[in-house]
């Protein structure tokens, strides 16, 4: 057994504990500094993934093969952890907000980390499962942060009733999975799946394992919590939840479907088409009327992890690499909203789109950041989103020769897309043609959030304009799935 | 009478069936967080029956980890809700209407 494997997540819980302990010897004004000191340490972490010791380019298990290390892996180690460091930024500009815990705030962020570190190597039902409770009780507590907002411990409540009821499910779909064929393990389980394609309790338990995962990443028709969670939590929960917990479904749902149970998934081809469509079009028609910008990105959400489940659904290499290239694209477009968005609400206590007034005398840079997130969203050129969707589209497309309901799908998804131009540019209009701004006065910025939002900037162009490399990861990435 | 694995399974799916129907029809927080532990156990009596029957071990140990992190569950649930009728003086579902469309 090969402890060393899990080096990375060994080194994020110690990071989170010793931020506890740290906490203790941190006298009460200097505590928000704490953010830095684990963004910092996060990305001593991430350097050290691209290292030989971590990532020595050959796929190895421990723990009786429940833990795999591979480039799927390590890939989506990579980007959790560059997630949570742009989130521990947000958060230490956030910590006027939250009154007491703010250590603990930052050290929650690591343990959620921690989870979707796991997530990323999963090849077991039951590490699949502890990842997910991990991942999912975490966020709880951070949904629920602000106690002395209403909104938030409601927005906490209504997680932890349809977090749990989904889990339920899943748990019970890993019953009936394991009841049928005797296996955990993913590697296990590919080798017996084929004989168990037409045994109607073993798909039952896998329906029900995909409705737990189908929850982590809010898709059609399990995404009733996403709009309340998000517009109630603090937002750089709402951030870490919109990229990292739904990216850790996506792994997990790539891992089962094409890791677990290929065979299967072959046959789920019109199931998968169905809820990429209803989710794209239900997020992109109930996103119109809102007008609360953490709820609109909610509903964006939903609509977002439609167009990924569209990659999924094309059962193509092309595909699932597609999924990773965009889940990159969507990790800067979404960090850079949510950072203008916590920047400007953090005064004032609604999220109204009203409040972006006069953004572009309050602050130019922070306008012209937003402006280029929606864009990114919209799938405009030249930015992230756009190549994201283009490739997604094209993965889709080449799978419709032989079946011509992938044109459909593709014709859903544009249509979706069209929708979101008015909903985005909505966003855009407010910024810098609404009349009356009440507050002109100028937004500060700390010098690590210009960073972060210039890095976000950045990686939303490079990716836009020079997705060469990340192309290339993404597809060797993938290899080792079958589908 | 001999009990086979069938009688388990059965008693397994009543369970879960009884808690779904508890979490849709019930209106107090607390007796809808009660009936989703309900479901939580039908899902390890059917991996315990299965792991007797089927003669693997590996469902009796994930039948740990899922009794480990429901108790870390519930702890975590039962401070959200408590934490909620402090602010609101409630644990019902109808209340719970500050954000809506």
């Amino acid at each position: 057994m090969n402890y060393s494997l899990t080096i990375l997540e060994m080194a994020v819980i110690a990071l989170g504990l010793g931020l506890l302990l740290l906490d203790l010897w941190t006298p009460a004004g200097q505590k928000r500094q704490l953010g830095y000191v684990a963004a910092a340490a996060l990305g001593f972490v991430l350097l050290f993934s691209f290292s030989s010791l971590v990532d020595s380019g050959v796929t190895a298990t421990a723990f009786n093969g429940m833990y795999v290390q591979d480039d799927l892996a390590l890939f989506f180690k990579r980007f959790f952890l560059l997630t949570a460091i742009l989130v521990l930024v947000m958060s230490v500009e956030f910590a006027d907000c939250i009154p007491t815990g703010i250590s603990e705030f930052y050290a929650l962020i690591l343990f959620a980390l921690s989870g979707m570190m796991v997530a990323a190597s999963t090849n077991d039902f039951s590490l699949l499962f502890v990842a997910v409770e991990l991942i999912t009780v975490t966020f709880y507590v951070l949904t629920s942060f602000q106690r002395s907002r209403l909104a938030s411990l409601e927005a906490g409540v209504k997680y932890l009733i349809l977090g749990a009821l989904s889990s339920a499910f899943m748990v019970f779909g890993i019953a009936l999975v394991f009841g049928t064929t005797g296996k955990l393990n993913f590697t296990e389980l590919a080798g017996v799946a084929a004989q168990f394609s037409a045994d109607k309790v073993f798909l039952l338990g896998l329906l029900l394992v995909l409705v737990g995962l189908g929850f982590k990443i809010a898709a059609f028709p399990f995404q009733i919590w996403a709009p309340d969670v998000y517009q109630g939590s603090p937002a750089p929960t709402t951030a870490f939840l919109a990229v990292g917990s739904k990216a850790a479904g996506f792994v997990l749902l790539l891992r089962v479907l094409f890791g677990a149970v290929p065979e299967v998934t072959a046959h789920w081809t019109r199931l998968l088409m169905a809820i990429s469509a209803a989710t794209i079009l239900y997020g992109n028609l109930c996103a119109i009327p809102q007008r609360n910008l953490k709820r609109l990105l909610g509903y964006s959400s939903i609509a977002n992890a439609g167009y990924m489940l569209l990659g999924v659904a094309a059962l193509s290499r092309a595909g699932q690499s597609a999924v990773l290239f965009y889940l990159g694209g969507y990790l800067f477009t979404v960090l850079a909203a949510f950072t203008v968005i916590c920047l400007v609400m953090r005064r004032i206590g609604g999220e109204d789109i009203s409040a972006l007034a006069g953004l572009n005398q309050r602050s130019p840079f922070l306008a012209v950041t937003m402006t280029l997130a929606m864009v990114s969203l919209a799938g405009i050129p030249p930015l992230a989103g756009f190549f994201g969707k283009f490739l997604l589209l094209k993965a889709a497309v080449e799978q419709g020769a032989p079946n011509h309901a992938y044109y459909w799908l593709v014709a859903v998804a544009i249509v979706g897309v069209v929708i979101s131009l008015y909903y985005y540019f909505g966003v855009v209009r407010a910024i810098y043609w609404s009349e009356q701004p009440a507050d002109l006065s100028p937004i500060q910025i700390s010098t690590p959030i210009k960073v972060c939002l210039c890095l976000c900037v950045l990686g939303m162009f490079v990716l836009g304009l020079f997705p060469g490399v990340v192309v290339n990861v993404a597809a060797n990435a993938v290899a080792t799935l079958k589908f | 009478m001999h009990v086979g694995l069938e009688h388990y399974l059965v008693v397994s799916a009543l369970l879960f069936c009884l808690g779904l129907l508890g979490v849709v029809l019930r209106r107090n927080l607390l007796v809808i967080y009660m009936s989703l532990e309900l479901m939580l156990n039908a899902s390890n009596l059917a991996l315990v029956a299965f792991s007797r029957f089927n003669g693997h071990l590996n469902g009796q140990v994930m039948v740990f980890f899922i009794i480990t992190v429901a108790a870390a569950e519930v702890s975590v649930g039962l401070a959200l809700i408590v934490a909620l009728y402090r602010k609101r003086q409630t644990a019902h579902v109808e209340d719970l209407t500050t954000m809506k469309l």
